[in-house]
């Protein structure tokens, strides 16, 4: 049995929100519900979403998540909190009293970086859940459907799956491509009066590198009504979480460092107090070989406020998303602190560290690290044109350095064969050569 | 500004569906892997605990990922990190040896998913029955069982059921509480009447029992590669009738011109360099079948398979015994094995598939196997014809 029960938890959220008041955030409101360990996978599975729509995959993360718990591989995670107006939060019955403060306290950091980070601007948090449960009821239409049914739908949705964080990284609003294209041609008209500067490129498609191909496939392929529904669908999803991919980091560092201060103040008792602490510590402990999002990001935050006072920490959770905030941020003295290194595969396949945090190494770590958040784990690609006789649809990678794991690229294109109708290519670099799938 | 608290109730198991899904994928891939299903032990025969692994593929969900030139960063914690510094050995050097294994090779996307005999049976025959024709046919044997039946106040005393007599005594003690004279603290003893024996009753019971006789070519025309396919083949063809029947006995056959009953291993494993004769075999599983397993009590299926050589001059009498084996037997299935069907043979109307045309019905049926891929269709042509007809 559990040490609290629902007036607990309301107590001390009441002291909880009275201190984040004074501090100056400003937060969504937030709705807990308690639900079982079951529940709780059952909830992550789907994004924390309270409904949406089916697919295996989800079924699949279950199972994952589920025989990884069970097996004692990975403990769930404390707190699920996801960026809706007001805010919904799941709280586990199982936990005990004084991690459910800690999770309430943690759950309005997040709320408040929701509701204030930039890169949320336009994820429409108002509307999201009623968005996802209106999602949820056309698929199931489109299943019910005979001339649809479950097969085709699947393989169209996993098709869709396959590109679905290719999506611009830069915070915007789905937008429509067909028009984008058309207020771009009048907008060089306009400049020019009324004469193109550039002829040759009025008539391409996309005039600009288009990084949202999910979107520029259901402008301009050759797709059914309930086709088109389902790429709107999907790009909706993937605009809406990439913010939280960007912001990993800064996220959740700004949500420990909030939980941390309001400890400071909440004038726990002693027994709660010490493994409140304790939980603390475990989630902010450096995760050796990896970034531990949780570590990282309360380690800068406090480092900012250190260095440049608690006004520059909101200024920061305000404008930055992960890859500017520690481009921003993190210092030479950061990484030999945090004891950063970068390591690679050799040709003998073994893991070998080829920097740690030195004088000579350290801004090579740091760009490397760069390259590791934010979503730049993600490859960039972009639809770059269509050849105007097969309609083959071009895409470009945005080779930075690290080549595409070929196998895997070209499962994809077939799925965005499987899309576009017609050829689709690929063109990045393989060994510092060009290369063409 | 304060929070809304609730408890969180559904009772519905929100990803059910979704997990029931994925389970079709995965047993959908099972499927397409059985034909990968790498026969390097002993697999007929043994009990269906036994635990296989098929390779799986196709529930990887692609994206577009970097490949194996990328860096990581990670924090080093207190430890003391050098450049250089080895921090995990990779797989290759182990791995060497064994690269025809699907899952080792780096970059394909396989799981090995661990499933034991019998669960692979139900997903391989889930939608495959034995034709109707067949399943009429089944023989019933009376066999003698003892089964549980109630209760009896007559008994012996190791039946003696404690429970039930407990119960009779307390309803007597309870029927006994409503007189008023009725002193609680008198002794309320068990009568004899209230003992209760179990009753065990002998009843018949049902059964069906079959027994297949695997045929096989040995001779030096039959390669290991067409023997594997052999193998394979036996054992879908082991596997399916097992989880049909109750009781199944198989039996060897191997034969070059001379005739072998051997054990498994060494039917899968022994050659000759001898030419070949098929009647002798088939005339011996006959003559088996009428001494060991009457056919009036078993159900009977002959599987022979061959790379469909025979000496001319024994064609006559390898016909007649086959129509024999096919008047006894539920099925007679031949399967031709043959990895390079183009690679010329003489006498293209001569080898044993052509030969057995004639006699082709619904309980004799011929295939032929040319790659591992045709294995399961060759399999179906055996036992899903019928879900077809109907």
């Amino acid at each position: 049995m559990s040490d609290w029960n629902l007036k607990d938890l309301q107590e001390w959220d009441d002291k909880i929100c009275t201190i984040a008041k004074k501090n100056k955030l400003e937060w969504y409101p937030i709705t807990y519900e308690t639900c079982d360990y079951y529940e709780m996978i059952g909830n992550m599975s789907y994004h924390g979403m309270p409904t949406h729509y089916g697919h295996w995959s989800y079924g699949k993360s279950f199972e994952v998540q589920h025989q990884r718990y069970q097996a004692g591989v990975s403990g769930l995670p404390y707190e699920l909190i996801i960026n809706s107006n007001p805010c919904i939060s799941y709280l586990m019955r199982e936990n005990p009293l004084y991690l459910q403060i800690l999770i309430m306290a943690h759950c309005v950091g997040h709320s408040d970086f929701f509701k204030n980070n930039s890169n949320f601007a336009y994820t429409r948090a108002d509307t999201v859940v009623p968005r996802m449960r209106n999602a949820k009821k056309r698929i199931q239409s489109y299943t019910e459907n005979p001339s649809i049914g479950v097969d085709k739908l699947e393989e169209f949705i996993d098709a869709c799956h396959a590109i679905t964080y290719q999506v611009p990284r830069w915070a915007s609003p789905v937008n429509d491509i067909e028009n984008d294209r058309k207020e771009y041609i009048k907008s060089i008209l306009d400049l020019d009066e009324l004469k193109p500067r550039d002829t040759k490129n009025l008539k391409k498609i996309p005039p600009n590198p288009e990084y949202d191909i999910l979107g520029f496939i259901g402008a301009y392929g050759n797709l059914k009504k309930w086709q088109q529904d389902i790429i709107h669908i999907i790009r909706d999803e993937s605009y809406y979480f990439m913010p939280q991919i960007r912001t990993k980091i800064m996220n959740e560092g700004w949500a420990c460092f909030w939980h941390y201060k309001i400890l400071h103040e909440l004038d726990l008792p002693q027994k709660y107090h010490i493994p409140f602490l304790k939980s603390h510590n475990q989630v902010v402990r450096p995760h050796i070989g990896g970034i531990n999002p949780y570590h990282v990001g309360f380690y800068l935050f406090n480092k900012i406020e250190e260095r440049y006072g608690l006004e520059e920490c909101f200024i920061a959770r305000e404008v930055h998303n992960d890859e500017s905030f520690i481009r921003q941020y993190l210092t030479r003295e950061d990484c030999e602190e945090l004891n950063l290194f970068s390591y690679s595969k050799n040709e003998n396949e073994n893991l070998v560290i080829d920097d740690v945090s030195d004088e000579i190494g350290w801004e090579n770590i740091k760009k490397g690290l760069l390259k590791n958040v934010a979503g730049n784990q993600i490859p960039v690609i972009f639809v770059n044109n269509i050849e105007k006789e097969s309609k083959t649809l071009v895409l470009h990678h945005e080779h930075d350095g690290r080549d595409l794991q070929l196998k895997y690229a070209e499962k994809v294109l077939k799925h965005v064969k499987h899309l576009w109708k017609y050829d689709v290519k690929l063109l990045t670099m393989i060994d510092n050569a060009p290369y063409e799938i | 500004m304060s929070s809304v608290f609730s408890h969180h109730n559904t009772n519905a198991d929100r990803s059910a569906s979704d997990r029931r899904r994925h389970k079709e994928k995965i047993e959908k891939a099972i499927k397409e892997g059985v034909k990968d299903i790498v026969a390097e032990e002993s697999i007929i025969g043994k009990d269906g605990k036994k635990k296989i692994k098929i390779p799986v593929k196709g529930i990887k969900e692609y994206k577009f990922v970097y490949g194996e030139n990328k860096s990581n960063v990670g924090a080093g914690g207190t430890s003391d990190v050098k450049r250089g510094q080895v921090i995990s050995q990779g797989k290759k050097k182990q791995s060497q040896g064994n690269g025809n294994k699907a899952g080792d090779d780096a970059g394909e996307e396989y799981y090995e998913v661990e499933v034991t005999l019998e669960e692979l049976a139900e997903y391989l025959f889930k939608d495959l029955e034995l034709p109707d024709l067949e399943k009429k046919k089944f023989k019933e044997i009376m066999s003698k069982e003892y089964r549980r039946k109630g209760y009896r106040p007559q008994g012996i005393r190791p039946r003696l059921s404690k429970k039930e007599t407990a119960k009779r005594r307390i309803r007597r003690k309870k029927a006994a509480a409503r007189d008023e004279n009725f002193n609680e603290e008198e002794n309320f003893s068990f009568l004899e009447s209230d003992l209760r024996y179990k009753h065990i009753k002998l009843t018949k019971k049902y059964a069906t029992n079959a027994c297949i006789f695997f045929i096989m070519d040995i001779s030096g025309s039959m390669t290991t590669e067409k023997k594997y396919f052999a193998r394979s083949f036996f054992f879908l063809l082991y596997q399916f009738l097992r989880s049909k029947y109750e009781k199944i006995e198989i039996v060897f056959v191997s034969h070059d011109t001379h005739v072998y009953e051997v054990d498994e291993d060494k039917f899968f494993n022994r050659g000759s360099s001898g030419g070949t004769l098929v009647s002798p075999a088939l005339e011996y599983t006959y003559e088996q079948m009428q001494k060991r397993y009457n056919p009036k009590s078993w159900n009977l299926y002959t599987f022979q398979c061959s790379d469909g050589d025979n000496w001319i001059s024994d064609n006559p009498k390898t016909i007649e015994a086959a129509k024999k084996l096919r008047e006894i037997c539920q099925l007679f299935g031949y399967c031709q094995v043959d990895p390079n069907e183009w690679n010329g043979r003489l006498f293209d109307s001569e080898n044993l598939y052509d030969i057995y045309e004639p006699l082709v019905r619904e309980d004799f049926k011929t295939t032929k196997i040319s790659s591992k891929d045709q294995i399961w269709n060759a399999f179906k042509s055996f036992f899903g014809s019928a879900v077809e007809v109907i």
